[in-house]
């Protein structure tokens, strides 16, 4: 082959001056020229006022979320509720609201309410709406259980609407019940009879590996702050704006969740909580593969069971407590909700309150409640509810929302780095750190943290 | 020496038209780099939750960092995964491609599969990971078993969760491989064949020659290591959660944490501010120490 010649440096292609400001003249008038109608707009009838609604489900509850707002866009004529899946979305409603543009409504959390409703990143749902309770007219905070409705409320007004609201329960394995022996119509109702199933259930192999668990804090890790709770613990004092995990309470919380580890041993425990820490909800989920006989979870489990082991044959029964506490009139728990918040800034406030107003229907929520395996946030249920209802417990679901006894997360604007720094204290407590020394640390930082936001509070009062 | 009129128009016209053609990236680097710096400095010395205006506070965020126990650990994690990982990944990258160098059977299909990983989608990576060290489904532990070993549990005690991500950090050194790979082409032959006159031994025809040869990739590759260790987020997030006990909570996690799910962005833009500094030290340790033992040709 011939050596290829030698290249001329002054033939080589260049783009004169003209040709790049032509390309770019090209592009320019390209821009002017085609339509502009977003893609985002496609099948949206002419004249709707668009919302953006920006919402965490996905899957199954998403295409349900999906279905309740093609509910509203098909009631009226005027607004057009566009859903846009999204994660992470405190963050990123933070991060939208600061940066100007918001979407008209958001799906948060409730504990996400204080930090909202402090710093007036969202708008109080009490501004809106006439009198009454009617169409056009105001939500009214009477149509939800109390809980509910201090969950959606911060120093005395409300934030957010409701979305879907949880608790949690004590679900076990009827069989394996039967097979131990036990009744499988008499779940455990304090922590002794809690402690005395788990370890007629627990089955430890020869080298100290657990074959079968009967019960572990562990299984799931999801809740590590909600122990307390079964003992009369409360996390924080909202009248002081304290932190409170040193009181006998939760020493006593935690000391008995340390009692599992220390019994089973924290090295195979904790390995056999890890195990399964990602296959919840799924086939292998260890409650429905028989791994766990008991376990504390959401309603939704309901649908999961249903999805994956619909022969399983199991109960439910609100969460044991500490001896002293047991009244079967008020079970204890912990309310948990989704809501949903209209940011400060977004671009159509009136027509977000509306579509939020319709998503507080009895027949809407409803019908949500029954898509997501929930109990419903509102007093009143029409007849039939709870028969046709996916989860079978139901009703236990509902007591505890309706309980006097129930607790909802701390109000606090901190609360999320100390729900973290009690994530880190759990494991610690878990391999056999000394309770309360455990605790006070977390105490200790989260109430710097609370006064620390309390006094920039002031300053930022201050200055207007 | 004064310079004609002309040449300096020709040059101030070269100057304006080289900037008008790097321009994109000069506004891009203004709007995304340059203002986000200055403006996280500006919120490092203020209150700031986003959801707010910033408030000024002087240098209270930075005086927290001492006192912060979560802010200490996490830099000790940190360190602790980054001088495994650059020491692992760049010691690691030179013997496979010394040994690809080798004309071994099967050596380009090697490299492939050494290289494959790096286009994999972190997230997808760390998951799967979470998967082969689970201690009970997981194939690494199967195939310890297999073999006799009780496999441990990798990610969920203190002793081990740190490790395994060090281990997982191996994973991606298609990158640095390829470098070294590169670099070790473009070693002179000659030098090979007068060391082989010499009688020199294969040990110290590595020590003495390619090491030599190769150093200023190294150095590079070491660089890159460092720099990507000390901002590591995804697997110790996605994978551990920073737990358990904060055993593997690093740096850009805390960062983060404060940042977007605290609402603490003064906070964090100080403790970036931080690793910015930290970075910045570590990698002048690094050329300074690398000025000993980096042979640049061409110098």
């Amino acid at each position: 082959m011939p050596p290829a010649p030698p290249t001329d440096p002054s033939r080589e292609p260049t783009i004169s001056r003209r040709g790049a400001l032509g390309v770019l003249g090209a592009g320019a008038a390209a821009a002017v020229i085609l339509p502009r109608r977003p893609r985002s707009r496609a099948g949206i009838p002419a004249g709707r006022t668009v919302i953006d609604y920006w919402e965490k489900w996905t899957g199954p509850e998403g295409d349900a979320v999906q279905r309740l707002v093609d509910g509203f866009n098909a009631s009226q004529g005027r607004i057009w509720v566009r859903r846009i899946p999204v994660s992470d979305i405190m963050s990123k409603a933070m991060v939208a609201i600061s940066g100007g543009d918001p979407p008209d409504v958001v799906g948060l959390f409730s504990y996400n309410v204080p930090q909202f409703a402090e710093s007036k990143a969202a708008l109080a749902l009490d501004e809106f709406g006439g009198a009454g309770g009617g169409e056009g007219g105001r939500i009214d905070p009477e149509l939800y259980i109390p809980a509910v409705r201090r969950l959606l409320s911060h120093e005395g007004r409300q934030w957010a609407a409701v979305s879907s609201v949880y608790n949690l329960a004590l679900y076990y394995n009827r069989a394996q019940f039967r097979k131990a022996g036990m009744d499988p119509d008499r779940p455990p109702r304090t922590i002794s009879e809690l402690d005395a199933a788990a370890e007629r259930l627990m089955v430890v192999g020869d080298v100290g590996q657990i074959e079968h668990a009967g019960f572990l804090q562990n299984l799931p890790a999801w809740w590590p702050y909600f122990w307390p709770i079964m003992f009369g613990g409360r996390l924080y004092d909202p009248v002081a704006n304290r932190a409170i995990l040193t009181d006998d309470a939760t020493v006593a919380a935690y000391s008995w969740v340390q009692s599992y580890p220390r019994r089973y041993g924290a090295g195979a425990t904790s390995e056999f909580g890890n195990v399964y820490a990602r296959s919840f909800h799924s086939p292998q989920d260890p409650f429905s593969s028989g791994a766990c006989s008991m376990i504390v979870q959401g309603p939704w489990i309901a649908n999961f069971l249903r999805r994956y082991s619909p022969e399983f044959d199991y109960g439910a029964a609100p969460v044991p407590v500490a001896d002293h506490l047991y009244d079967p009139q008020k079970p204890t728990g912990m309310l948990e909700a989704d809501v949903l918040v209209i940011p400060r800034g977004c671009r159509h406030p009136e027509e977000a309150f509306e579509f939020v107003r319709h998503t507080q229907w009895q027949e809407v929520q409803e019908r949500l409640c029954l898509e997501h395996c929930k109990s419903s946030p509102l007093r009143e249920v029409s007849p039939g509810f709870m028969e046709s209802h996916p989860n079978r417990y139901v009703r236990v679901h509902d007591a505890i929302s309706k309980s006097p006894a129930v607790e909802i997360l701390p109000q606090t604007r901190v609360w999320q780095p100390y729900a973290d720094m009690l994530v880190g204290a759990f494991d610690a407590i878990w391999r056999g750190a000394d309770v309360k020394p455990a605790l006070r640390t977390v105490e200790t930082r989260a109430q710097a943290l609370m006064d620390q936001a309390a006094l920039r509070r002031r300053q930022r009062e201050a200055r207007g | 020496m004064t310079v004609h009129p002309a040449i300096l128009r020709a040059r101030r016209r070269d100057l304006a038209r080289g900037l008008l053609w790097i321009s994109p990236w000069l506004v891009g680097f203004a709007l995304f780099m340059l203002a986000p710096a200055v403006m996280s400095l500006r919120y490092s010395l203020a209150d700031y939750t986003l959801l707010e205006p910033p408030v000024f506070i002087g240098l209270a965020n930075y005086r927290e960092l001492l006192g912060d126990r979560m802010f200490r650990i996490a830099v000790q994690n940190t360190l602790l995964f980054g001088a495994f990982s650059v020491i692992g990944t760049t010691l690691l990258s030179v013997l496979i491609a010394v040994l690809l160098e080798q004309r071994l059977r099967g050596a380009a299909l090697v490299r492939a599969v050494v290289f494959a990983p790096t286009l994999v989608p972190i997230v997808s990576a760390c998951v799967t990971w979470g998967w082969l060290f689970n201690a009970k489904f997981g194939l690494i532990n199967s195939a310890l078993a297999a073999v006799g070993i009780d496999g441990p549990d990798w990610l969920g005690t203190r002793a081990m969760a740190m490790p395994s991500l060090i281990l997982m950090s191996f994973w991606v050194i298609g990158t640095s491989l390829m470098v070294c790979s590169a670099a070790l082409k473009d070693v002179p032959v000659s030098l090979y064949e007068a060391a082989d006159l010499d009688g020199v031994p294969a040990w110290r025809r590595f020590w003495n020659v390619t090491l030599p040869m190769i150093s200023p990739a190294v150095m590079f590759n070491a660089m890159m290591s460092l720099i990507w260790s000390l901002q590591v987020f995804a697997p110790p997030q996605i994978m551990t959660r920073g737990g358990p006990e904060n055993s593997t909570l690093v740096y850009s996690m805390y960062v983060y944490s404060n940042a977007f799910v605290y609402g603490r962005m003064g906070y964090a833009c100080a403790l970036a501010w931080v690793q910015l500094l930290v970075t910045l030290v570590l990698a002048a340790l690094l050329l300074l120490t690398g000025r000993r033992f980096v042979y640049y040709r061409a110098a």
